[in-house]
């Protein structure tokens, strides 16, 4: 028996993708349907907006402890913990595109860290296509001439993975600190300048914030690095319905004050 | 100690990784309640619940602790942080 991980690295043979180009939903629906599309498995590539703007926390972080939940209230902030670890983040309406990334977990290397390589390699190319000086950094991170300008964060389950993340495109620090507790001291400017030093998006890099144009170049980097192929899909009636009940999962005080 | 409500908290930045966070109650030199918290990753992810109930009523000796994390640590993958760095965080929010 030949092993799909061997083909997979064939430069010959693509692999057939599902982009779904979708638009704004709020956190809940958000993660819901990532959850539904790796239910069912097909290999994808989502492209989602979050309105209202929300925070997403790691599957091991602590509300509590990671989120300004009273600036969010009073900002209509929406706030959600994710099936995936990793960190808090903030996802403004306006500034930045969600990726998701679904497929069988034989399709991919075993190990996660190799599976990171490959999937944030892929959309540092994509960003290189348009002009921005992009690699893989770390274990998660994307960095642009050494700044942050995309996490991510993994999960395998259902025998399929899921990998999303956030591509900054006008990045607010001022505002993301407002939302978020780095720490227990009030954050001070110098601090707020640091993290400024440290994190960059599009428009901070020059890039051209067309978004469509930026999705085609990260669908470029991906047909690339790893050989696939797009066609354009929907989310099907059965992803759907599932996503229907797990938003309620999503919505519950139980899911996202766990911890 | 940094005990609030007789809650015991201390946390771990592992160079070159993430950070783990832990929420510990403590009775009788054992642990009574034990949480932690932060942005690693863990696969399968549940099972970081099941270590957290296989801690309780452990005496808060790392003699004791060592092993339990290590025989967990078999059976999951993880990154940002490994089984020791867990062992460091329990000693951590012990002797803050």
């Amino acid at each position: 028996m030949t092993r799909t991980t061997e083909i997979y690295f064939h430069p010959f043979i693509l692999m057939e993708f599902r982009l779904i180009n979708d638009g704004w939903r709020d956190a809940y629906e958000n993660m819901a349907i990532d959850e539904a599309i790796l239910i069912g498995g097909t290999p994808t590539l989502r492209f989602y907006k979050w309105r209202p703007s929300a925070i997403s926390i790691g599957y091991f972080q602590s509300m509590e402890e990671e989120v300004n939940l009273k600036e969010c209230e009073k900002q209509n902030i929406d706030v959600v913990r994710r099936i995936t670890g990793g960190g808090a983040v903030y996802h403004d309406s306006n500034g930045e595109i969600t990726y998701s990334f679904v497929c069988p977990q034989e399709m991919l290397p075993k190990k996660i860290m190799d599976i990171y390589s490959l999937i944030c390699s892929s959309l540092a190319l994509g960003l290189r296509y348009l002009g921005l000086n992009a690699e893989h950094r770390g274990i998660n991170d994307i960095v642009v001439n050494g700044k942050k300008i995309s996490g991510s964060a993994m999960t395998r389950k259902y025998g399929n993975v899921l990998q999303h993340g956030t591509l900054l495109l006008i990045v607010d620090v001022k505002k993301m600190f407002s939302l978020l507790k780095v720490g227990k001291e009030k954050i001070s400017d110098k601090e707020i300048k640091n993290v400024e030093e440290r994190v960059t998006s599009v428009e901070k890099e020059g890039g051209v914030l067309d978004e469509e144009e930026i999705k085609r170049a990260l669908m470029g980097g991906f047909e690339e690095k790893m050989h696939l192929r797009f066609y354009e899909g929907e989310i099907t009636q059965e992803e759907i319905s599932e996503a229907k009940k797990l938003r309620e999962k999503y919505e519950s005080r139980e899911w996202n004050f766990k911890r | 100690m940094k005990a609030e409500n007789g809650i015991l908290r201390g946390e771990l930045k592992v160079r070159g990784g993430k950070l783990i966070k832990c929420r510990m109650k403590v009775k009788n030199g054992r642990i009574e309640e034990i949480k932690f918290s932060g942005d690693f990753f863990m696969y399968p992810e549940e099972k970081l619940e099941e270590l957290e109930e296989m801690l309780i009523n452990i005496e808060l000796k790392k003699e004791k602790i060592l092993p339990i994390i290590h025989h967990f640590s078999e059976n999951v993958e993880m990154v940002g942080a490994d089984a020791d760095d867990i062992v460091k965080v329990i000693m951590k929010t012990i002797t803050n």
